[in-house]
This record gives structure tokens, sequence and C-alpha cells, in this order.
């Protein structure tokens, strides 16, 4: 058991830095920066516009769909950029493994028309 | 300029995860083409291609040679197989479940099958990844469909709490995961398994290589619900659908295991030193833990899913005590897999009586299975059996499992391994205590509400019952067709 406790010596000390870490960063800043509390700096936004109302408030929610379907294209764009640079060199093979990944992705899509979440309403 | 090295593609060895993926396909199209028409199209569609699937992993095994791909990231080797076979039956079982229970309710029916499928083709790659960048794609290709399964019930305030506690720990699980497999590429230099094996070597070495282990393995310890990170899984299991609830305590816990036994014997091997003591502590709490806890449960599915976390302490074991075997780790990793096989049917069997019951009864309580054996005997002697059957009496499948277990354990013939099975045997007895409660419970309390009208099965549900019922007794009475599976199931590496 003792190779065990000390192999695990690194993990308490490893849990030690972690704390020590957060504890020496924020103590630190505290030491060296000036402290005057005005009622101004606790507006949530300090130098912006006024907040009114509660905190709470309803948010559009149906942008989510559109925000999905970004990640979406976005992630398809990821992988056909570097691809369309180097067509040439892929050959037939490259351009059959990217038609697949684009008909897999365009069943997203054909589901989020199909399902009416491109209609704005 | 360039040049670019066509990788070889073995469509052969790819072949069960295309026939999946085709399937799901399939289904999503047949969703949106035909709508309402064609909806109930969808599960049989689903069982299909579960079934389609399976032919080249058979086409694979009859083939017999082992298949590595992506410079060694992808591997199809007869663990692969064995483990793949099981996900893909454990698949089609809880589709049979799920035909009734989801065409019944307000749910979605298309969406629901592919995001099953979508889970099992997760797992799938799971069984042949040898990489960690595999191994975390096929996490989280598993763990998001699950996660939004387990929160099918939209409308229902448990299903909402059911699906956040699952997604937000699992979450932080694969966070905590990732943080420990980086820290092992930066010692190793490399992704691969077998590369990490040999870049770790063994005994002393860099410090920090201990916090990689220990991140990593509690990142999976989450998805196994090992007490001390088994939380999300009573509440997550109570508010799910109850075939999800049989999915994620089945094929999900399994695909935990299978990630485990790659990481740990394949990666990690030459440091013991390491996880043998983290795994011995794991598996003696996990099991003693969700034992006591599932003591005190009333409501069946709460009991069953803290029997599941302490049936998973019990194939913790195995990994405790690897290395102290006189024929290697082979032994630890057989135990496991026949352990995961015969849980599978034994567990799947539970939740597909339960489910039957509820039908009637609209209720998982303990006490509406009251007097079950007077107006339903054919379930309650089957709930019987699966209960049974988990505490491990033979001649039911269950003591088998266990007997592997202890085999191994006692096979190791160290002082602690000796201990960890004093445990297991004595956790048995406790967990009999509340398997046996079900039983009294249907056989000796007077029906709940006087309504004695019998019980109604739907086919789908009867043949998953059926199915699940015939291969625990048939393993308990002939274990040598278990035997034959798990001797199978060693890594090539």
């Amino acid at each position: 058991m003792s190779e065990f406790l000390r192999a695990y010596l690194t993990v308490a000390v490893f849990a030690a830095f972690a704390g020590l870490l957060i504890a020496g960063v924020l103590g630190l800043s505290r030491l060296i920066r000036p402290n005057r509390p005005t009622p101004q700096k606790l507006l949530t936004y300090e130098s912006g516009v006024d907040p009114v109302g509660s905190g709470f408030s309803q948010s559009q929610v149906r942008y989510y769909i559109f925000a999905l379907l970004f990640v979406m294209f976005d992630v398809e764009a990821v992988f056909i950029f570097p691809w369309a640079m180097r067509l040439e060199l892929y050959q037939v093979f490259g351009l059959v493994e990217m038609a697949v990944f684009i008909v897999i992705l365009v069943f997203g899509l054909v589901y989020a028309w199909r399902k009416g979440v491109l209609r704005w309403v | 300029m360039l040049s670019f090295v066509q990788p070889n593609i073995d469509y052969h060895a790819l072949a069960p995860e295309l026939v999946l993926v085709g399937a799901l396909l399939l289904i999503l199209l047949v969703d949106l083409v035909f709508e309402d028409r064609a909806r109930w199209a969808t599960s049989s569609l689903a069982g299909l291609g579960l079934l389609a699937a399976l032919i080249p992993i058979i086409t694979l095994a009859v083939n017999g040679h082992d298949r590595s791909m992506f410079g060694g990231a992808y591997v199809v080797d007869n663990f692969a197989l064995v483990m793949k076979a099981v996900f893909l039956l454990a698949g089609y079982v809880v589709v049979l479940m799920s035909t009734d229970y989801i065409g019944e309710g307000d749910y979605y029916e298309g969406e629901y099958y592919f995001m099953l499928l979508s889970s099992l083709f997760g797992m799938l790659i799971m069984a042949s990844a040898r990489d960690l960048i595999s191994i975390f794609i096929a996490l989280e290709t598993l763990s998001i469909p699950a996660y939004l399964l387990a929160g099918w019930r939209k409308r229902d305030l448990k299903g909402n709490e059911a699906s956040l506690k699952y997604y937000l720990l699992g979450v932080f699980a694969s966070a905590v995961m990732l943080y420990g497999m980086s820290l092992i590429f930066g010692v190793t230099g490399s992704t691969v398994l077998t590369d990490i094996r040999d870049g770790l070597g063994s005994g002393e070495s860099v410090p920090i290589i201990t916090v990689g282990i220990l991140f990593v393995v509690i990142g999976f310890a989450f998805k196994v619900s090992a007490v001390p990170f088994h939380t999300w899984a009573p509440d997550t299991y109570e508010g799910a659908p109850t075939p999800i609830t049989a999915f994620l305590s089945v094929a999900s816990k399994a695909a935990g295991f299978v990630a485990l036994l790659e990481l740990v014997f394949i990666a990690f091997e030459g440091h013991e030193e390491v996880w043998k003591p983290l795994f011995w502590i794991l598996a003696a709490i996990t099991m003693t833990v969700g034992n006591l806890i599932a003591l005190r449960q009333t409501n069946v599915v709460r009991m069953l899913a803290y029997s599941s976390v302490a049936q998973a302490g019990y194939m913790l074991a195995p990994f405790a005590i690897a290395g102290d075997l006189s024929g290697g780790n082979v032994g630890a990793i057989k135990a496991v897999v026949t352990y995961l096989i015969i849980y599978a049917a034994m567990n799947l069997g539970a939740f597909a009586v339960v489910i039957a019951v509820a039908r009637k009864t609209r209720s998982a309580e303990l006490s509406s299975f009251g007097g079950l054996f007077e107006y339903a005997p054919g379930l309650a002697v089957l709930l019987a059996a699966f209960v049974f059957a988990l505490a491990g009496i033979p001649p039911l499948g269950g003591w088998y499992a266990k007997l592997a277990i202890l085999n191994v354990l006692i096979d190791a013939s160290t002082p602690w391994a000796t201990v960890l099975a004093v445990v297991v045997a004595v956790n048995s007895v406790i967990a009999l205590f509340y398997y046996a409660s079900v039983a009294r419970e249907m056989l000796m309390r007077p029906v709940a509400d006087g309504d004695r009208t019998p019980v109604t099965i739907p086919a789908s549900l009867a043949a998953s019952i059926g199915l699940c019922a015939v291969s625990t007794i048939a393993i308990g009475v002939a274990p040598n067709l278990i035997a034959r599976f798990s001797d199978l199931a060693h890594f090539v590496s």
C-alpha cells in the first residue's frame, strides 16, 4: 500500500497546488488593488444603460434553432474548406468521402425544413 | 507539395457500423417523408436494422482474423466482436420493449429510434476504439443521444430532472476525463493505446501520470455509476422512460466497462500500482453502498437502479486483482465480459416485466406489485426468476456470473483479493434481502387495489421478456454457452 500512497502523493500535491493557485491569485489581487466601493460599481453594467426591471426576463427562445443550424453548417465549413484547398490531391477518394459527409449533414437540414423550424412565426 | 496517402479502409470490418448508420438514416427519412402514416414502421425498421448489423459481425467472426485500421486506432478483434454483438442484441431487446411504450405515449417515435440507434452506434465504435480520441468520440456519440432519451417524457418534471442531472454530471465527467487524457498525451506524446503503454513504461516514471490515470478512471466511473460517482443514477433511472432506464443500466454501463477494460488493460497496463488499489476501493464501496441503499427503496425502478449500482461494483472487482493472476490479465477481462453478458440478459428481463406490470398498474411502487401472482402468475414467476438471477441463485444465469468474479478473486490468492472476495460474498447475501422482498410482495401480499383483471402484454414486449428469460435460464443451466464467447474476448494488442 505504501507504493500506492506514494503514487497518490502526486494527486495530493496536485490538489493542494490547485487550491493554492486560486487562493494565491485572488489573495494577491486583493492585496494590491485599491478598494473604493461606490453604488455605481454594483450596477449590472457599470458604465452602460441603467438596468430596468428585475433580473428575470424572458428572451426569444426560438433563436436556439438558428444557433443549432449555424453550428451544423459551421462544422461543415470547417471540414469543407481544407478539403477544397487540396481537392486535386485527394482525388476521387476525397470527393466520395466529402459527398457522404455532406449528404449526412443534409439530412439534418431536411429534418429542420420538414419540421417547419425554418419558418419564422 | 504535400502527398496524400489514401487510408486503407476495410469495409468489411466497418460493415456493422455502416449498416447501423444506414438504418438510422432510413428511419429519419421514413419519419420525415411519411409522417403519421408510417410512424409505426420506425420501430420495426430499428429492430431490423439492428439484426442486419449482426450479419457482418457473424461473417467477421467466421472469417476470424483481427483487423486494424487508422494506425491502430480502430481494431476489430474478438473482444470487439463479442461486445458489439452484446450491444446490438441489448439494443434489439430495448427496441422490442419500446415499441408499445413509445407508440402509446405522447412521444416522438421516429426521433426516439433515431436517437437509440445513434447511441448504439457510439457503443459499436467504443468496442473497437483503441485510441484516446476514438474513445472520446465514441463516448460522446453514445452519451449525447442518451441525455435526450432520458428526458423523452418532456412534459414530466421527473423526466426533465432525469435528463438534466444526467447531462450535467455526464458533461462534468467528460471534462475531468479529457483533462486526464491530455495529461497522458502530454507525457507519452501519443493517443494510440498501445503506444501509450510503451510510452508510460512500467514502475517509476513521471509522477503526473498518476493524476492522468486517476482522472480518466473517474470519468468512466461516472459512466458505470460507481460510488461515489453514482448520484445521478437513481434519479435518472426513475425519471427516464422505463425502456431507456433498461438501456442506460445495461448498454450504456457496458460501454463504460468496455472503455475501462481497453484503457486499463492496454494503455495503463504497466502501472498497476496506481489503479489496482483505486479499483479495489471503488469496487468495495460501490457494491456495499449500492446494496445498502437498495434495501430501503419502495419503488421497484429505484431499487433496480441501486441494484445496478451494486452490480457495477461486482464488475469492478476483477480490475482490482489484475497482475496477480497466473495466466495474466486475460482472466480478469474474461470475468468482466462474462458478467456483462449475463447481467444484460437478467437486468433487461427484470425491466421488461416491470414495464409489462406498469401497463396495468401505472406505477412502479413496490406495493403495486402486491398479489401479482394471483392475476398474472406468469409475469410474477418471471420477475421472481430475474431478480433471483440478479441475486445469483442457481440454476438461473446470475450464479455463473458471480462464480466467474469470485473465481478470479480466489485465483489471485493475495490477501487483498481474498478480502474483496469476502466483500462480494457478504454483499450477495445483503442483496438477497431486497431481491426477495419483490418476490414476497408478489406471492404473499394481497392485491393492492383489489383489481384482478389480467395484464395484457403486447407481442413485442412478450418477445423481449421471452428472449431474456430463455437466455437467463439457458446460461444458468449450461454456462458453457457463455464461456465460449467470453473466452474469445481478449485483446490482440
